[in-house]
């Protein structure tokens, strides 16, 4: 049990710590912390190397992602082919190299539109509060009520598919989700002394907004938004499964494990790679937001 | 208490409002004819024409959408399906009793393996059991759902022959789609459990406790795991509440006749009434799960039944 | 600690144990649909068949829908009045004979021992109710589109005359249609809205119970006119995963699997307790183009393409070797079906001649369509890596299937891939509504090609009765269509069932309406 009483009481000093710091310091604070977390720092791994296999894929990539030779269709793992070739020999290592390209696009940016219009509302609902506050909630309510996938697909079904609009409909369904956090976030600080301070000094409240509220909520969003790029991936290529997802032959992993399933029985490699692609992302993305939490939130340290 | 349930069931009405509003207006502006789809590909235009003006599909986006609402409301009426002219609630009706038997399964694996695994890894924290039950857990949340079902359909019914593959007519067909959508409740389920068991194990009471020198167990029993329960208590709703929903590729693979499945092949066929039914039922379910959560609340701690007014 | 951790571990074994106890509850010796399994050796004989096909019908009204499952259900339940045997000549059905009156009218002699499943007599009251009714169907009316409801008239209970508006040389092939059964007025009548649901024929077997999105049972009919079926229930269900279809097939869930995808073929085949059942169909696969649209408005593009496509690279990489390359726009098996055409070959150097006599030698940006069908999806990605060598740049445009009927009706693609299936097996079928420049956009001239000999001979063909005349007219058109190049010709396909070893009597039908009648087990 020693253990955990000093964990907690070195949490404590860190939260005393935390308060007095000067502008940049809580991110060094908080990278301090993760550097600690091996857990975090193995998740910063992954994801290091998946943006530079994204950044790279043309110079690291054995083949093109769209090479077809048909008679060299359904190679097993070997020395040319270290994954394989799928139904159209094309190399799936290479194709799993380019599609990290699609797969982070599509986090971040559904991530990005998720994050950037969900905060608008929430921050809005929480600063003015009263009828609007009320509006905007509901309005959320309503989304929230709609399961995302079948959000999702009706979005693609209308927009059409494609990666811009699987990027949309992704994003759209994550909305909820930073509306609430940032809304939180927002109703805590908006009546702390800064603010006021703040009004009094005439600032409007666009200022107060961006210059004072969000830095100060960046945290639980960060911590929201890098388990968001992971579901963002997943969403994605379960509406690749049903069909609606990206182009081909974008090598989109959902859409390669999609793909890959009616050959599942002869040849596995073809979906299976594609699926530890995908999995290894979310795991390294999972650990490294879980990281990110602990650190940002010296209480839940563990 | 029954006044909050009341004004909680009243707020379901412009929820229910809006996301028939929002789905009604997504559907009509959605390229793709009902009818066309309907009649296939070597219909003449004649009879397409002719069939959309039985379905009402030339009237006006406002005149539909009243219409709508109103049989809705007068008479309580949400259509026929386009497809098999079967009453809308019949068809839906039809699916339920499978989604909910999944979703009452998944939710079952889900917090048979969550919550006592959450339990021990709290309890021993760094311990060898909590490091491989966190990597577990990870790995849970990280497989693709429809990617884990055909690997396990692969292993337990092709390769072992333990469980039929597809269907959904007795238990033993329940097993690997229970599975496949549990898992991954269960690894958040787990993670859940095992922070909030940390964060409440730190708190004073508990330490008052032990300090009284009550034995370990009940501290852990008594104590500790009411109150970390409560926000457990949450994302098993939550999770129940997508599950009842978010099923449709575990239904896909598994030939499950459920509501999931049901709203996405009308949502192909642009069998509008369907799928504005199916939406609006699952969001209602959504949201009576939430507030069923939020009740249960009540009962684990009592200091929130004060909140309810 | 140490009595909590236990006490933990049992917990959660016991859940875990309580889950599986759960799942195996079931008593061990039956099978998932409720059948007594048999052990290996015994004699007694299962009695209920159960197939699965890859979607669930829409409705067992006939007039209400117009698909396959749904067909496939159908052709159990009602009967129609003249069928179309394997080899797809008419024979009597509910109508034990005919005569042709003159080019307009048929007289049909009913049989008279007919009784529909609700125990009413078949008369000629029933077949002039259909046929009106039929008529005003939105979804099939087009199939009995040609005959005059005017002219529909009952000489005795047994005897009726059907007469066309314009001689129509295929009326009897569309009578053999699913769409054509015959229904009972009074049935049709009492199901009102939900008819479809409670369908009332004079079929092998009736109707049970639907279990939407899942299954549909059937029980034999025992007064059916040709004697009872061998098997005393037939359970439909819907499988839409093929891989999933096939392993049911394999675990003994199921006893017929149709439509095996070409991936699971040489596995069903190799596999001691099934049987693989193989035939041509009669669907033809084609990649169209816009033929209004430049630069597929040049005959010499649209050859071009034909030439630089290697069809057999195709059929074998998607569709692993199932079905052959088509030479023209009918497959073999559909009568008429001009199998002297030469098919283009492949053949890049004359794609590239033709294309710079067509000025384009340095090729052009085009799009394909596709709905979202992996098979159809695999060949536009083909396409697009084998039209770089003639310096065409092709994007592929998967659509979801309604946006991609309404686009390509509206002519607002370049190329697509779309399949064609001659239900009736009459080039009539096969031919009008897809090169016939009346039929232009939704109609199912989505190439919007135009050819005032081919309208012609079409249009002829239609109202010939004599059989050579009408093979004439048919040839000639399919070889200007051939030379036209409104389509790549793909591929024609193949109907692949599986069945279990044990399955016997199995037919399978080239329009992909198996009938099981005569199906049992050994």
């Amino acid at each position: 049990m020693s253990n955990v009483k000093t964990v907690s009481q070195e949490a404590q000093a860190q939260v005393a710590n935390n308060v007095p710091n000067k502008k940049r310091g809580p991110w060094r604070e908080v990278w301090r912390r993760m550097k600690q977390n091996k857990a975090a720092m193995v998740g910063l791994v992954i994801i290091g190397i998946l943006i530079f296999a994204a950044l790279t894929a043309n110079i690291i990539a054995p083949y093109g992602y769209d090479d077809q030779n048909l008679p060299g269709r359904f190679q097993t793992p070997n020395s040319k082919h270290l994954l394989g070739t799928d139904n159209f020999g094309r190399d799936i290592f290479s194709r799993i190299i380019y599609g990290s390209r699609i797969s982070l696009m599509v986090g971040f940016i559904a991530v990005g539109i998720a994050a950037l219009s969900g905060g608008t509302l929430g921050a809005i609902a929480g600063f003015y509060g009263g009828k609007l506050d009320n509006v905007i909630m509901r309005m959320i309510d309503i989304l929230l009520a709609i399961p995302g996938i079948l959000l999702a697909i009706s979005i693609v079904a209308a927009l059409g598919p494609g990666l811009r609009n699987v990027m949309i409909a992704v994003g759209i369904g994550a909305i909820p989700g930073y509306a609430r956090i940032v809304r939180a976030s927002v109703l805590s600080l908006r009546d702390q002394e800064f603010i006021e301070a703040a009004k009094a000094v005439g600032a409007n409240d666009f200022r107060i907004i961006t210059k004072h509220i969000i830095p100060n909520s960046m945290a639980p969003i960060i911590v929201q938004a890098t388990l968001g790029v992971a579901n963002a991936i997943l969403a994605a290529a379960g509406l690749s499964f049903i069909g609606l997802g990206i182009q081909p032959p974008t090598p989109e992993w959902g859409a390669m494990l999609s793909s890959g399933r009616n050959y599942i029985r002869d040849y596995p490699h073809i979906a299976t790679f594609p699926g530890i692609a995908i999995m290894i992302t979310i795991f390294g993305l999972n650990l490294l937001g879980d990281g990110l939490r602990d650190a940002l939130d010296p209480r839940l340290k563990s | 208490m029954h006044k909050y349930i009341i004004r909680r069931l009243l707020l379901l009405i412009p929820v229910m409002l809006g996301v028939t509003f929002i789905i009604f207006t997504m559907m009509y502006f959605t390229p793709g004819d009902p009818a066309r789809i309907m009649l296939g590909e070597s219909a003449p235009e004649s009879e397409v024409i002719k069939l959309r003006e039985d379905l009402g599909l030339n009237d006006p986006y406002l005149v539909q959408f009243g219409r709508y609402i109103k049989n809705a409301v007068v008479h309580q009426d949400i259509g026929r399906s386009y497809t098999t002219r079967r009453p809308v609630v019949d068809e839906i009706m039809a699916r339920f009793p499978a989604t909910l038997k999944l979703a009452a399964m998944g939710a079952f694996v889900a917090v048979a393996l969550g919550i006592p695994t959450g339990i021990i890894s709290a309890t021993k924290q760094y311990s060898l059991f909590d490091n491989i039950a966190m990597v577990l857990a990870l790995i849970g949340v990280s497989m693709p759902n429809f990617w884990q079902g055909l690997m396990m359909m692969l292993v337990f019914s092709v390769y072992l022959g333990w469980f039929p593959a597809s269907g959904f007519t007795s238990p033993k067909h329940w097993v690997l789609p229970a599975l496949t959508i549990g898992t991954s409740s269960a690894a958040i389920i787990t993670r859940m459990t095992r922070s909030s068991m940390l964060e409440v194990i730190r708190q004073d009471y508990i330490r008052t406790a032990r300090a009284k020198g009550q034995v370990e167990s009940v501290v852990i029993n008594q104590h500790a795991l009411k109150n970390a329960l409560i926000p457990v208590i949450t994302v098993i709703g939550l999770q129940f509440g997508f599950l009842l929903g978010g099923a449709v590729l575990t239904e896909t693979i598994f030939a499950i006749p459920g509501v999931g499945r049901l709203m996405i092949e009308s949502i192909f066929r642009r069998d509008f009434p369907i799928v504005q039914g199916a939406v609006l039922f699952i969001a209602v379910s959504f949201s009576i799960v939430n507030l069923f959560v939020d009740i249960l609340y009540a009962f684990v701690d009592p200091r929130i039944k004060s909140q309810y007014k | 600690m140490f009595k909590s951790k236990k006490l933990l571990v049992l917990l959660s074994m016991v859940l875990v144990f309580a889950l599986f106890a759960v799942g195996c509850s079931q008593p061990a010796d039956t099978t998932p649909d409720g059948d007594t399994e048999q052990p290996a050796g015994d004699v007694t004989v299962k009695d209920t068949l159960i197939v699965a096909q890859g979607g669930d019908p829409a409705s067992l009204d006939p007039h209400a829908t117009n698909d396959q499952p749904s067909a496939r259900v159908m052709k159990h339940i009602y009967n129609t009045l003249v069928t179309q045997n394997q080899q797809m000549e008419v024979v009597p059905a509910l109508a034990e004979s005919w005569e042709v009156i003159d080019d307009l009218t048929y007289e049909f002699k009913l049989r008279q021992d007919v009784k529909f499943h609700n125990g009413e007599d078949f008369t000629a009251n029933d077949v002039k109710f259909t046929l009106l009714r039929a008529k005003e169907s939105n979804h099939i009316g087009h199939i009995v589109g040609a005959i005059d409801p005017e002219g529909i008239e009952i000489i005795d209970d047994y005897t009726i005359r059907i007469s066309t508006e314009k001689p129509f040389a295929p009326l009897l092939a569309h009578l053999s249609h699913t769409a054509s059964s015959i229904l009972n007025e009074k049935a049709v009548t009492e199901g009102g809205e939900d008819y479809g649901q409670n369908p009332v024929g004079t079929g092998p077997f009736k109707f049970v119970n639907w279990v939407t999105g899942d299954s549909i049972e059937l029980e034999r009919y025992d007064g059916y006119h040709d004697g009872p079926a061998k098997m005393a229930k037939v359970t439909f269900r819907a499988i839409v995963e093929n891989t999933t279809r096939t392993i049911e097939l394999e675990t003994g869930g199921i006893d017929i699997a149709y439509d095996i995808q070409p991936q699971d073929v040489s596995r069903v085949e190799g596999n001691s307790d099934l049987n693989l059942i193989r035939g041509e169909s009669f669907t033809t696969g084609y990649i169209g183009f816009n033929a209004a649209k430049k630069p597929f408005d040049d005959v010499r593009v649209r050859q071009a393409i034909n030439y630089a496509i290697d069809i057999d690279s195709i059929v074998e990489a998607v569709f692993q070797g199932v079905g052959t390359p088509a030479k023209g726009p009918l497959g073999p098996n559909v009568w008429a079906s001009h199998q002297g055409l030469e098919p283009y070959g492949y053949n890049v150097e004359k794609a590239k001649e033709l294309m710079a006599e067509a000025g384009l030698a340095d090729g052009f940006k085009t799009t394909i369509w596709t709905n979202e069908n992996q098979q159809r999806m695999d060949i536009s990605e083909i396409i697009q890596n084998q039209l770089r060598a003639i310096n065409i740049d092709v994007e592929v445009k998967v659509m979801e299937w309604g946006a991609y009927l309404d686009g390509t009706a509206a002519g607002e693609h370049d190329m697509f891939i779309l399949g064609w299936v001659t239900v009736t097996g009459d080039p009539d079928y096969g031919l009008y509504a897809l090169f016939h420049s009346a039929q232009h956009g939704a109609a199912g001239n989505r190439t919007f090609y135009t050819n005032t000999r081919v309208d012609e001979l079409l249009d002829s063909a239609r109202v010939e009765t004599d059989p050579s005349m009408r093979e004439k007219f048919y040839l000639e058109a399919q070889e200007i269509i051939r030379n036209d190049a409104p389509w790549i010709f793909n591929n024609n396909g193949e109907n692949i069932d599986g069945l279990r070893k044990n399955v016997k009597g199995y037919m399978q039908h080239p329009a992909g309406h198996h009938y099981l009648y005569n199906v049992y087990f050994e």
